[in-house]
């Protein structure tokens, strides 16, 4: 018991020091080119002109917006992973970013973004909550909350969300195409300071919250059935783990598009990594999550600079050759 | 009395053209995102205040020296900060992200979108020359290219309108309606737009089949001109396939609509559209 606890702080010290180098490596890199000395002054409240406006209003704000969303899709990924014990499942799964995506694209069409540039999160929070409302609705029968049933309506939500935003992107004209296309490919450059905060303050929350439950999720991960023998109310475990997962997906997407990968990979990595006990995965994948979401847009901002990667570009091709490559290294039987 | 009065008129009078300079000092250091606004600058003389430019900002020559910050819809919102810009100038494609947060960091931006015709682009092109402080050239330029509008206008020989089918997407097909300064474009030059009416740029070949156009023009915008034009060529009903009046055309000239480069492309078109040798 001892020598586990030793080595989950470890585990957790370790993470920590990636993240924090990580981050510095985010503040300090970038297409302006600014010296580390120079980055460093600035950091410690010496120096000032174009640099310190460049190093706390630009890049601090994406490494903030970076850690919160990379941090809350992966939580969000090891609870829906561990809630439908299923290593395909992912934010992305469910429909609840489609339900967004489709939210942002009527308000594009309709032009409602030019009454202001918030109403987009907005309109994507809306598409997700609806999207969410209609899984838990259409997959509650007799008071139970059928999760077999609610992945799949999830899979078919996504379907005809992605067929409703072909549609809207065939009928729509050039500008609002693009603005589309643009939000869908997802990006941590958020102008509003308010929805970064939000968006930070929501993901601790959640996971916060989350270790409430962490005792359930380690049951349900045997099974439903056992899970009640142990002595777990399932129903309202069900219910408010699902409700915490799709509310943090529909922040995420509301607020910074679709950045895929993250939530698939990364749970997946640290289960191989620190164990499946969810004592530990919470906080192993919520810090890994967001070191690599703040590595990915470091590179997505820099590797052609001036120009800028969609970073899922990056999490996509990194996350995935870095999965492959742990996946095929292991020895066979091992698999989850 | 009265000269208490006068003097604080005199005093007023100087104070508000005092703050009437302050405004017209012209931006000295441009950040400009569309290659035609950039071409624009370096025609009004304004090219040496440009700081930061698009990738596609390659018109003069010169331009190519300036500092990239980004393509025309993604830019570096760190790297135009590090320029310290006075004016930043984005088109309708800009990414709005990036630009809110400019215009967040204090940074002035104006918006040049696409303009829908020839009226439309001097229109803009004065209002860059106003912005810039070279009213007086931007003024002067317009009026050699209305002129050359004009000549060309005066010059059409024949009376019969060739009805034009302009395809500037293949797979899908995608052209022009009457909201691109390229419909008003064909119309200077004597001809009609057979798509001018649709209500989106999509656009189906059955339909243009049907609608059997004199003239095809093909703006080759990365997709292979001469391997569409053979196509075409096939439909042997077809009034612009028996008259071999399928033409591929420079998109570097069509899609950067300067008042000058209009001209340009409008004696090109009128040439196109003519009566065929």
């Amino acid at each position: 018991m001892k020598h586990r606890s030793r080595k989950w702080l470890m585990w957790l010290l370790f993470l920590t020091v990636i993240a924090s180098g990580v981050a510095a490596l985010a503040l300090a890199a970038g297409p302006a080119g600014i010296p580390v000395r120079k980055v460093f002054q600035i950091l410690s409240g010496r120096g000032g002109g174009i640099e310190q406006t460049i190093i706390w209003d630009i890049r601090l704000p994406r490494l903030l917006l970076g850690i919160a969303i990379g941090g809350g899709l992966s939580l969000a990924g090891v609870i829906l992973q561990g809630l439908f014990r299923n290593p395909l499942v992912e934010p992305y799964t469910l429909g609840i970013s489609g339900g967004a995506a489709v939210g942002i694209s009527l308000n594009i069409v309709f032009g409602l973004h030019r009454v202001g540039i918030l109403t987009m999160p907005v309109a994507g929070f809306l598409g997700a909550c609806s999207v969410i409302f209609l899984l838990y609705v259409l997959s509650v029968k007799r008071k139970v909350l059928s999760l077999h049933g609610l992945l799949l309506t999830g899979v078919m939500i996504n379907f005809i969300a992605s067929s409703l935003i072909m549609l809207i992107l065939a009928m729509s004209r050039g500008k609002d195409l693009q603005g589309i296309v643009f939000w869908i490919m997802g990006s941590l450059d958020e102008p509003d300071g308010s929805l970064i905060r939000l968006a930070l303050g929501a993901s601790v929350f959640f996971l916060a919250v989350t270790y409430f439950f962490h005792k359930d999720l380690n049951a349900l991960a045997l099974g439903e059935e056992e899970a009640l023998h142990l002595g777990v109310p399932v129903e309202r475990t069900k219910r408010l783990l699902f409700t915490i997962a799709s509310l943090l997906i529909g922040v995420s997407v509301a607020v910074s598009g679709m950045i895929g990968f993250v939530g698939l990979v990364v749970p997946h990595f640290m289960r191989k990594m620190v164990g499946h006990d969810h004592r530990i995965l919470l906080a192993a994948s919520f810090l890994a999550g967001g070191a690599f979401l703040v590595f990915c847009d470091t590179l997505a901002r820099t590797v052609i600079a001036p120009l800028e990667l969609p970073v899922g570009v990056v999490t996509g091709i990194l996350g995935g050759i870095i999965f492959i490559f742990v996946l095929t290294r292991q020895e066979p039987g091992g698999t989850h | 009395m009265k000269l208490r009065t006068g003097l604080t008129l005199c005093a007023l009078c100087l104070l508000v053209s005092g703050s009437a300079f302050a405004e017209a000092a012209p931006p000295r250091r441009i950040v400009s995102l569309g290659p035609v606004i950039t071409e624009e600058l370096f025609l009004l003389g304004s090219g040496e205040s440009v700081v930061g430019r698009s990738h596609y900002c390659t018109k003069p020559e010169e331009a190519r020296k300036i500092e990239e910050v980004g393509n025309v819809v993604e830019l570096s919102t760190e790297k135009i900060v590090a320029l310290r810009p006075d004016l930043v100038l984005t088109t309708g494609m800009t990414d709005p992200g990036p630009v809110e947060k400019l215009k967040r960091l204090g940074i002035p931006v104006m918006e040049f979108p696409q303009d829908n015709n020839f009226k439309g682009i001097c229109d803009s092109f004065l209002r860059l020359g106003q912005t810039v402080g070279k009213e007086k050239e931007a003024r002067e330029l317009i009026r050699s290219a209305e002129a050359g509008v004009n000549a060309v206008r005066a010059s059409m020989p024949s009376k019969t309108k060739p009805a034009v089918f302009l395809e500037i997407g293949l797979d899908p097909l995608v052209t022009i309606t009457k909201e691109s300064y390229l419909n008003d474009l064909i119309e200077s030059a004597g001809g009609t737009n057979v798509a001018r009416d649709a209500r989106r740029s999509l656009y189906s070949r059955e339909k243009v089949l049907a609608q059997n156009p004199d003239v095809i023009l093909i703006v080759s915008m990365g997709f292979d001109g001469e391997e569409e034009k053979k196509t075409w060529q096939g439909y042997g009903g077809l009034s612009a396939a028996r008259q071999g009046r399928i033409y591929i055309v420079d998109s570097d000239l069509f899609c950067a609509p300067t008042p000058l480069s209009f001209v340009k492309a409008l004696k090109v078109m009128k040439e196109m559209l003519g009566p065929k040798p």
